[in-house]
């Protein structure tokens, strides 16, 4: 795992030589009998931040619930560290390394924040108490909360405790939907930064968001998806300047 | 009878639909199914302490009028239900892998089974545990309260289990999995819970403490093969009361159904009592709110209460 500094220059166009650590290659995948992800392929190097943007119906949620065993793909491989990790259950995933934050019902509401926490970590062998206290340090949104039940958190906090459940596994890879869905601007403007800070603990993030501009802001590549398939992918800045996709699918 | 003794009647009472209540509430919001299995459940673990208490019965001493054998046996009660649900949930409910309503029906099947086999084997008439019926403690005769012993073992019994749940509930792993499960399923398995273990676990619970009510019902009354089924409808009334879902709602529920349920006779002596009725109005109401009519009355009262509280006593199905 590289840090920001040592990624290598050719990260941002996926063909360099290094290995990914999370890729879907070739993968259709969807709900009972429909088809939603068609000869999908992406790839998330090492300490990177990478974003799915796309329309609605794009099946950018269903690459991350592909990923992370909620669906089991029909065809293509989905590898985490060269494994083949395709149909593993989710709750065994999350022993490999990889963490999942669902776009909504993302926390326990009846359970306090302490409690969530400890929940994000029932596959941890040892080291919870540490983990849960470096967490709350980060965290101070948090800490001042811990034996309040979830549901009296606010739509920020909720996403905050909703990462920190997450990372309480230190995942190598964070797959997060739609962080910023329904939340005021301002708050949205903090949870981007937070996911900015997961990523700086070495963490790669996988990441749907609606936000275009405020989630490729943030990202070092995007792919944007259409009809369950890749269009287009690269930096930030080639497809925030591209014509054809500020057109088609980033609404103008 | 004076209040406090229909109170008191209405505690004995209580004590055994909650511990029915907690199991159905349990696996219905972790296991996401309404088991209609489960007052059979109970009548399994009246059955299999009677057997073990009758290889057993004379053993060592007695505590509250019951010998030390009557405990072996109710253990043996809670053991055998478990089992029972845990193989019933492994060899019939897992395999068969169908959604919430399809389990529903299988489980009425179930319920079925369980009691066929009881009856091939112990016939279907009323049985005792042979234990010595106890006369009312006297130092509470006075006050118009007929317990016996008995009934205070049940009570305290009672007490111990549900304390014993509510400690592991929000004390252990196990039972913060648990309520994890029952708020969020998805959640819980995206967080790693092995779902399918405390899926297990509860099982265990539930069905274990129906076995105890069961034990506590025969004890109470007396055993039949239909003794849990009967119970069963009071039992979901209790859950549906107390908020779907929800444990505590549960315990809650059972209390006041069974409760209400036991304090049937005194409001029909209120309404006998009050001179405010006309004639014809009084006969109505008295042969309406008779003993026979215990457990629609219950029922009329959760209708109420539902309707003032759409999501029952506890809520929005919050553990």
């Amino acid at each position: 795992m590289s840090d920001d500094t040592t990624r290598p220059a050719g990260a941002a166009d996926g063909t360099d030589g290094v290995d990914p650590v999370l890729s879907l290659s070739n993968v259709d995948s969807g709900y009972g009998e429909v088809q939603v992800l068609d000869d999908l392929s992406i790839r998330l190097d090492p300490g990177e931040i990478v974003c799915l943007v796309g329309p609605n119906g794009a099946g950018k949620s269903t690459v991350l619930k592909t990923a992370f065993g909620m669906l089991t793909p029909w065809t293509g491989t989905v590898e985490y560290h060269g494994r083949d990790i395709g149909g593993m259950a989710p709750e065994e995933i999350v022993r490999e390394g990889i963490g999942y934050v669902p776009q909504t019902d993302n926390v326990f509401g009846s359970l306090t924040i302490d409690e969530n926490l400890r929940m994000g970590g029932v596959a941890r062998d040892g080291g919870l108490e540490d983990v849960i206290e470096t967490l709350y340090d980060r965290f101070p949104i948090i800490d001042r909360k811990r034996t309040a039940k979830a549901k009296t958190l606010s739509g920020g906090q909720r996403q905050v405790l909703a990462f920190a459940r997450a990372l309480v596994m230190e995942p190598d890879v964070l797959l997060i939907d739609e962080p910023s869905a329904g939340l005021a601007p301002n708050t949205a403007d903090d949870v981007f930064e937070d996911v900015q800070e997961v990523n700086d603990m070495d963490t790669a993030i996988l990441m749907v968001e609606q936000n275009v501009t405020k989630g490729l802001g943030i990202s070092d590549r995007g792919y944007v998806l259409d009809q369950g398939t890749v269009r287009f992918e690269g930096t930030p800045e080639e497809l925030l300047n591209d014509e054809e996709v500020s057109q088609l699918y980033l609404g103008g | 009878m004076t209040v406090l003794g229909y109170l008191a009647n209405g505690l004995v009472f209580s004590s055994i639909i909650v511990l029915g209540s907690i199991g159905l509430s349990l696996v219905y919001s972790i296991a996401d199914f309404a088991n209609f299995a489960h007052g059979d459940t109970m009548t399994v673990g009246a059955y299999s302490a009677l057997v073990t208490f009758g290889a057993v019965g004379g053993l060592g001493g007695a505590v509250l009028g019951l010998p030390y054998g009557f405990f072996l046996a109710l253990v043996a009660g809670i053991a055998v239900a478990a089992v029972v649900a845990v193989g019933t949930e492994k060899l019939v409910y897992e395999p068969l892998d169908v959604d919430s309503i399809g389990l529903l029906i299988t489980s009425i099947g179930i319920a079925f089974i369980y009691r066929a086999v009881i009856q091939i084997r112990f016939g279907s008439d009323f049985t005792r545990f042979g234990i010595q019926p106890l006369r009312p403690i006297e130092a509470l005769v006075p006050y118009g309260v007929r317990v016996t012993l008995h009934d205070v073992a049940i009570v305290g019994s009672a007490v111990v289990l549900v304390g014993g749940l509510h400690v592991l509930l929000q004390y252990t792993d196990l039972g913060r999995k648990m309520r994890a499960m029952a708020d969020n399923p998805d959640l819980a398995r995206v967080s790693g819970i092995r779902t399918k273990r405390v899926k297990l676990w509860t099982w265990v619970i539930g069905a274990g403490l129906a076995g105890a009510g069961g034990v506590f019902l025969g004890l109470f009354n007396q055993l039949s093969p239909r003794m849990g089924f009967n119970l069963l409808l009071v039992i979901f009334a209790a859950v549906i009361l107390g908020g779907i879902g929800s444990v505590y709602g549960a315990m809650a529920g059972g209390f006041l159904i069974g409760m209400i349920n036991q304090l049937t006779p005194f409001f029909s002596n209120v309404v006998e009592a009050l001179p405010i009725w006309p004639g014809w109005l009084a006969a109505l109401l008295e042969s309406l709110i008779s003993i026979e009519y215990a457990n629609a009355i219950a029922f009329v009262i959760m209708v109420a209460v539902l309707l003032v509280r759409p999501n029952g006593i506890a809520g929005e199905g919050a553990t």
